[in-house]
């Protein structure tokens, strides 16, 4: 129990995150209204994507320098956990977009760098598919790992905030920073954030657990 | 997993540092501005709330999320159990 405390964390604040962020009071906007209430939901994906993913490029560089079949898992499945949050926030936010921007799919480049993004992410995963041989395909997808994390940031985070983006905190659209600002928001958004990430981060584990399960079972067999 | 833990803690003391600071920064901040035009009647779910409805979305959603929570905590302890069996 005392190892599985951050467990109880996450469901403690995602229990919050639904309560609090049906319940409390939001800023009135136009456009937005109710909606406003998915900045619990949407955005938490993101940041639980980026997080999750960072401890994905974490192993696979552990990997590298010391190559275990754990660190090799672990970056496997943190890497697919990543694509998962990020296909929710993706489809969450076409959601969201089609009734604040009009369309599901307006081309805004926050989108389509998102989308390249997870392109890029998607190819992790053919590319691993692609080797048979064990050592051979860790090696080679941990260092691909490490460039494709490297094209996500400035991909979700610099290039659409050079150019005219419907998206708060892009292009000219000061949009989230008004009521960024808000601490009724900030005081469920940061707890959101923290909860889905660490519901992601359960997944990872247990995933990568009975993964290595398999692996070793296969040794011993 | 000593790995996973300090992550937690950092990203813990981020989030609260952070949040703390905006809100000692901005405490008056509550009410958003407009512009000078006098402030239109923005619809929100109010009569949703009134009539108690959103109690609703707010049970179903928690069904939702402690039936999915419920089920990662059974695939939990099949793991455990079976890491057990490994190990002896």
């Amino acid at each position: 129990m005392k190892k599985n405390w951050w467990k109880i964390l996450a469901v403690v604040l995602l229990v919050f995150t639904v309560v609090a962020g049906m319940l409390s009071d939001v800023p009135r906007l136009a456009i937005l209204n109710e909606t406003i209430r998915n900045l619990y939901f949407h955005v938490p994906m993101w940041f639980g994507m980026i997080l999750i993913l960072l401890i994905s490029v974490v192993y696979s560089i552990k990997y590298l320098r010391n190559p275990t079949t754990r660190n090799d898992v672990i970056a496997y499945e943190a890497a697919k956990v990543g694509i998962l949050f990020g296909v929710l926030g993706i489809v969450t936010g076409m959601e969201w977009a089609k009734f604040t921007w009009g369309e599901y799919w307006s081309n805004d480049p926050k989108q389509n760098a998102s989308a390249i993004g997870l392109l890029i992410y998607f190819a992790y995963v053919v590319l691993r598919s692609s080797f048979n041989e064990q050592q051979q395909r860790a090696r080679i997808s941990a260092v691909y790992n490490i460039f494709a994390f490297a094209a996500l940031i400035p991909l979700l985070f610099i290039l659409p905030r050079l150019t005219d983006s419907l998206h708060p905190g892009n292009g000219g659209n000061p949009g989230f920073n008004t009521y960024d600002l808000d601490s009724r928001l900030r005081l469920v958004f940061y707890p959101a954030v923290l909860g889905w990430t660490l519901l992601g981060i359960w997944i990872v584990n247990v995933k990568s657990r009975l993964e290595i399960l398999r692996q070793r079972l296969y040794e011993t067999v | 997993m000593k790995l996973f833990r300090i992550l937690a803690v950092w990203c813990f003391i981020l989030f609260a540092t952070t949040g703390l600071q905006q809100a000692q920064a901005q405490p008056e901040q509550t009410e958003v501005e407009f512009s000078s035009a006098p402030q239109p009647e923005i619809e929100m779910a109010d009569t949703l709330r009134q009539d108690g409805k959103i109690y609703v979305v707010v049970v179903v959603l928690l069904t939702v999320l402690v039936g999915l929570i419920a089920y990662l905590v059974t695939l939990d302890r099949k793991v455990a159990r079976l890491e057990k069996q490994m190990r002896d």
